[in-house]
């Protein structure tokens, strides 16, 4: 009787064994679903929708708060520090400064690295739109205000973040025959950068537009001079 | 007949409260998987024939699990894909039996 039970008891046992391998496996591929990869995902979403929530109320904070001063401080004021601060689109005579990257095939041997416009080809034409009294100025679509960098980031230049390949377009209100005048001077900078075949076209116009600063400005670790405040 | 179905229910419901397996090992559990299932099928189709031997289909179902275990963990080591070689051969197997376990319902 019992002898003949035991072979069914083993299969028995075998197939409990079969199951437990199944439903560990299920569980298991299950569990791997939700690993690294997809809950990195789901946390960058979350935190996604979260930032984009609190932008919004931000925004509709910020127009309150600008309905709410308008009217009792002196709005000329405001829009003289903004306009100050770079926070107005400005729009006035000026030159545009076109560059971009060197048609001339490079001779072997040499580094093609010096026909590349870096950011310091970019700063020194923006340095000399200052020095020749440039009231704004912008790079491509960015703002240029006092605390913008304009800096390589791989084969593109970084301003306020924003990224842009050549060509950029340098647009600067002022005096445009001072301005286009200091870089076309002898040796100036125009003329370096022509020497590596660069392209740099300087145009004055009667009206150019510069759009304003859109970004966000933190002081992290500069505080108001206590008595600078009013 | 009644047995080995109880035996998978009974396993399911156990392994739904064990740990789960992590990820380094889940290849080698998922050929394990593939043997024991390979193993079950042929006992079935044993069983159909009438040349059912439990002694065989038990030391069959554990040592082609487990061999298939070993196998497959070398070939991590060395980085063979023994892996695939021995899903793809349980998995032949294993529709092999279910055409033979087929045909011999369909002539009874």
């Amino acid at each position: 009787m019992l002898h003949d039970k035991i072979p069914k008891i083993l299969l028995f046992l075998v197939c409990v064994v079969l199951g437990v391998m199944i439903s560990t496996q299920f569980r298991s591929t299950e569990s791997a679903n939700h690993s690294i990869a997809q809950q990195r995902a789901e946390d960058l979403s979350s935190r996604l929708k979260a930032t984009e929530k609190e932008n919004e109320t931000l925004k509709e904070k910020v127009k309150s708060l600008e309905e709410n001063t308008g009217a009792d401080v002196k709005g000329e004021e405001i829009t003289k520090l903004r306009a100050d601060s770079g926070y107005t689109a400005m729009e006035g005579p000026g030159v545009i400064v076109t560059v971009d990257d060197s048609k001339v095939i490079h001779k072997p041997g040499d580094n093609p690295n010096l026909y590349i416009i870096h950011d310091d080809d970019l700063l020194r034409i923006i340095n000399e739109l200052r020095a020749s009294g440039a009231e704004a100025l912008s790079l491509n679509k960015e703002r240029i205000i006092d605390v913008s960098e304009v800096r390589c980031a791989g084969p593109t230049v970084s301003v306020n973040n924003t990224r842009f390949s050549p060509p950029y377009e340098i647009k600067a209100i002022g005096n445009g025959k001072t301005m286009e005048g200091a870089l076309k001077l002898r040796g100036g900078v125009v003329e370096t950068l022509k020497m590596w075949g660069i392209s740099v076209e300087v145009v004055q116009k009667d009206n150019i537009s510069i759009p304003a600063f859109k970004g966000p400005r933190h002081y992290e670790y500069a505080k108001i001079k206590d008595g600078d405040a009013k | 007949m009644i047995y080995p179905i109880l035996g998978v229910l009974l396993g399911l419901v156990l392994g739904h409260f064990l740990p789960v397996v992590p990820q380094d090992y889940m290849k080698l559990l998922s050929v394990a998987l593939m043997a024991s299932l390979d193993a079950a099928f042929g006992g079935l189709r044993a069983a159909k024939e009438g040349s059912y031997d439990p002694t065989i289909f038990i030391s069959g179902f554990f040592v082609n699990g487990i061999f298939a275990v070993f196998l497959c963990y070398c070939g991590i080591r060395l980085s063979i894909d023994l892996y695939f070689v021995a899903v793809l051969a349980f998995g032949l197997r294993i529709f092999n039996n279910i055409a033979i376990i087929r045909r011999l319902y369909l002539k009874k």
